[in-house]
């Protein structure tokens, strides 16, 4: 019964889909740990798609084919279907099951403890500016608003930080690391990172601080194991 | 709004009509009081917003400095929050709760009025805080401890912040004292607890809610009155405090007040969908079992707003915060299954309980991400959380808000208000809705944190926000259209009649507006739409009617 006309390729129509997506979709993470939210987050973003077009659809079929017009006439008074009721009771409790599994997954894997610690960084959030003590060595690098300080990481090697404060709450956050932790005091918290991409990137403050909360910026820069080792030693010396 | 009254006599003294309003203990006038404050406190507010979104519009600080912005962001959540939002429902739940119940007043008419001139006096009492040497209070509507004790948050304006909020936190309280007692004790004859309007068993459960979260928030205020004031130690971390205590406290109330938020406009657009759809709610047990659920859910969510504290058992609290959806979700199909097959009138109520749903599903589905701990890492604290909660409560409450005063204008006002305004009005809040606060999503992904005035060029936030700042003037020109239809409707709005709308329920079977003691007769109640069975019996040939 199909009438024969051009119909558009799957591809066409997919690339079609994703481009809507697109909006709502995650940067690349340039950690490892971030790498797993970011696929998270693509998993999600796939089934709210699904969702969001399943409700829409109903919605506008609804609008569309029961709109008053004239001659339509007076609608039958439906109370209600128990076992439609109980399906979809059930659908939406297995979406969120589902999710929620997928979720427990990621965390592990983001808090997950390394097999071995290849270096740790006290990050002490003040108001309003971060200090980062590199452990085991003497070098401490402050930063204020004036001048921004700067976390050298090395890439590829399994950072712990160990994130404290000694005033208000703020919260350590690289956004292109996909994950942030709060520092607080009063508790040490941890939060690990393995970077994988070189680069230079943002860090805010998360957690608003105080009058100058916008301007607790500071920049990570990964580099690889060797510059970053020279840049250390180069630290100490001075 | 004081129609009601223009057919008494008016032979008293020219100041009477201020003196009766001000000692009234009518459930209507009260009513109608909550209603017109916290609309202006919604003006208020949204006039900070759009400051905000002046000064967030291109890189650099043009309109506003630092402090001024702090003040602002944390007025406006605030008074969102408990002045507008809240107080809003509050007013529709005095007005329309015995109306639907078929009864004459609440239990406690008295304790009516004390709750909303505590609320005022609360209101009030934060707003003084912009007439102090330091301003308003400048922590966040959150106001997390450390910062919001003595030592970094010294001025006079968290104080007042802290009273105002307890006062009318207080209020709150007694008014939800006073509505669950109105509906468990005055349903008129025949007015089973499965005969109610949907919109009466979703202001019960709030209620509830109300009865067990506000207290402690108030207890956590007191507590942090006596840090700032008494040399107390309950948030101080240096001294044996703790600086997450308050952060559970606050947030056990808070994530409830999320759905104090919600469940009352999700009351109103049950009763708008099935009278513009020509039938009956589809599932009305399910729709009440589905409300229970997301009452008693509610209290075992509110660490997801902690998960980067590293102080919560994440999983925990996320398999929560994700089950609470599955009580939401079903009430899309409730309200899907109601449309179907149903007869669809567009009229301004029934759009905008449309905009209520598309707006809400989107904010309901990035809650789910947020829900999710690792999601909730990268997007904790951004704009996504801005984004996300304005689709809730803008896209869900305020949408809702509006399809109540276009529904029920009529009743209050006994005048029509324009369908080509309101048309206007919706379309135009739609696209500046969403202009306004999704582009927010991508600017929060792409690591734009919250609470902050500026950001450096370097970050290439800027168009988005551009965007925003746009969409948030066609907010503001939409409201404009409805304030014009509002100053319009009730000069030379059309006559209402009792029931413009073919309405189910008992508010439409008296005079609008209702006469003091609310009904000349009562229709019987034999199901949970009086009005329309009384409509049917009347159609119906007269050996049928033996009633």
């Amino acid at each position: 019964m199909l009438r024969p006309r051009r119909t558009l390729p799957t591809p066409l129509l997919l690339g079609v889909a994703a481009g809507c997506l697109l909006p709502a979709c995650a940067p690349d993470a340039v950690d490892v740990q971030g790498g797993a939210v970011g696929e998270l987050y693509t998993t999600f973003l796939l089934v709210a798609a699904g969702v969001f077009a399943t409700v829409v659809g109903l919605l506008a079929w609804s609008v569309i084919r029961y709109r008053d017009r004239p001659g339509r006439e007076e609608p039958r008074q439906h109370h209600g279907n128990v076992k439609l009721e109980a399906v979809w009771f059930v659908i939406p409790q297995a979406l969120v099951v589902g999710l929620f599994l997928l979720s427990l997954s990621t965390l592990e894997e983001v808090d997950r403890a390394p097999a071995a610690a290849d270096l740790g960084v006290r990050v002490q959030g003040f108001q309003w500016g971060w200090r980062f003590s590199y452990d085991g060595t003497g070098v401490e690098v402050t930063g204020t608003p004036e001048r921004p300080p700067v976390l050298v990481l090395p890439v590829g090697r399994n950072v712990t930080f160990e994130l404290i404060s000694n005033d208000v709450i703020h919260s350590f956050y690289v956004p292109r690391f996909l994950v942030k932790r709060d520092t607080i005091p009063g508790k040490v918290n941890e939060l690990r990172v393995t970077v994988e991409e070189p680069g230079t990137y943002r860090g805010a403050c998360a957690e608003f601080c105080g009058l100058l909360h916008a301007r607790m910026d500071f920049t990570v820069r990964a580099v690889e194991p060797d510059r970053f080792e020279t840049w250390l030693d180069e630290q100490e010396v001075s | 709004m004081a129609t009601a009254d223009t057919l008494a006599p008016t032979t008293r003294r020219p100041n009477s009509r201020i003196v009766e309003w001000a000692t009234t203990t009518d459930h209507k006038k009260i009513g109608v009081l909550y209603l017109v404050s916290s609309v202006a406190f919604f003006f208020v507010a949204g006039a900070m917003a759009l400051l905000m979104r002046a000064e967030l519009a291109v890189s650099g600080q043009q309109v506003l400095d630092d402090s001024t912005y702090n003040q602002l962001f944390t007025m406006h959540g605030t008074v969102m929050m408990f002045f507008f939002v809240v107080p809003f429902a509050i007013g529709l739940a005095n007005y329309f709760v015995p109306l639907h119940i078929g009864a004459a007043d609440v239990v406690f008419p008295r304790l009516n009025a004390l709750t909303y001139w505590l609320y005022v006096l609360g209101a009030a009492t934060v707003f003084a805080g912009f007439l102090t040497s330091d301003g308003a209070a400048a922590f966040g509507w959150t106001a997390y401890p450390p910062l919001s004790r003595e030592t970094y948050s010294p001025g006079l304006g968290g104080d007042l912040w802290i009273v105002g909020l307890a006062s009318s936190g207080i209020g709150t309280t007694l008014g939800a004292v006073n509505l669950i007692a109105t509906i468990f004790g005055m349903r008129a004859p025949g007015m089973t607890m499965f005969r109610m309007p949907i919109f009466c068993w979703n202001i019960l459960v709030t209620s509830a809610l109300l009865l067990f979260a506000f207290p402690v928030l108030t207890a956590a205020l007191a507590a942090l009155f006596v840090d700032r004031n008494f040399g107390g130690h309950f948030f101080a971390p240096g001294s044996g405090g703790s600086a997450i205590l308050w952060q559970h406290l606050f947030w056990f109330l808070g994530h409830p007040e999320v759905y104090i938020a919600i469940l009352p406009f999700f009351g109103v657009v049950t009763e708008i969908i099935p009278v513009f759809s020509g039938k009956p709610l589809f599932g009305y047990r399910g729709f009440v079992l589905a409300t229970l659920l997301i009452g008693s859910y509610s209290f075992s969510v509110w660490a997801h707003h902690m998960f980067t504290t590293g102080a919560v058992s994440n999983p925990f609290f996320a398999a929560t915060s994700m089950l609470i959806a599955v009580p939401t979700g079903i009430k899309f199909f409730n309200w899907i299954g109601t449309m179907w097959g149903g007869r669809l009138r567009f009229r301004t109520p029934m759009l905008f309980c449309m905009g209520f749903m598309l707006m809400f599903l989107i904010g309901g589905i990035t809650g789910i991400f947020l829900a999710s701990p690792p999601i909730d890492f990268a997007a904790h604290d951004t704009y996504y959380v801005v984004g996300h909660m304005h689709y809730v409560l803008f896209g869900g409450s305020v949408f809702a808000v509006f399809a109540s005063i276009y529904y029920w204008f009529p009743k209050l006002s006994g005048r029509m208000m324009s369908e080509g305004l309101g048309k206007v009005h919706f379309w135009l809040m739609l696209a500046g809705m969403n202009l306004t606060f999704f582009p927010m999503h991508q600017l929060g992904l792409r690591g734009m944190q919250r609470r902050i005035p500026d950001y450096a060029p370097s970050t290439g936030f800027g168009d988005l926000n551009l965007l925003s700042t746009i969409g948030s003037g066609v907010l503001a020109l939409s409201l404009l259209v409805f304030a014009a239809n509002m100053w319009r409707s009730l000069r030379r709005g059309a006559p209402a009649g009792d029931d413009p709308w073919k309405g189910y329920t008992l508010e439409w079977a008296t005079g609008s507006p209702p006469p003091p003691h609310n009904f000349h007769r009562l229709p019987p109640v034999r199901s949970e739409r009086p009005v329309f069975d009384e409509r049917v019996r009347a159609a119906a040939p007269r050996e049928s009617s033996d009633g």
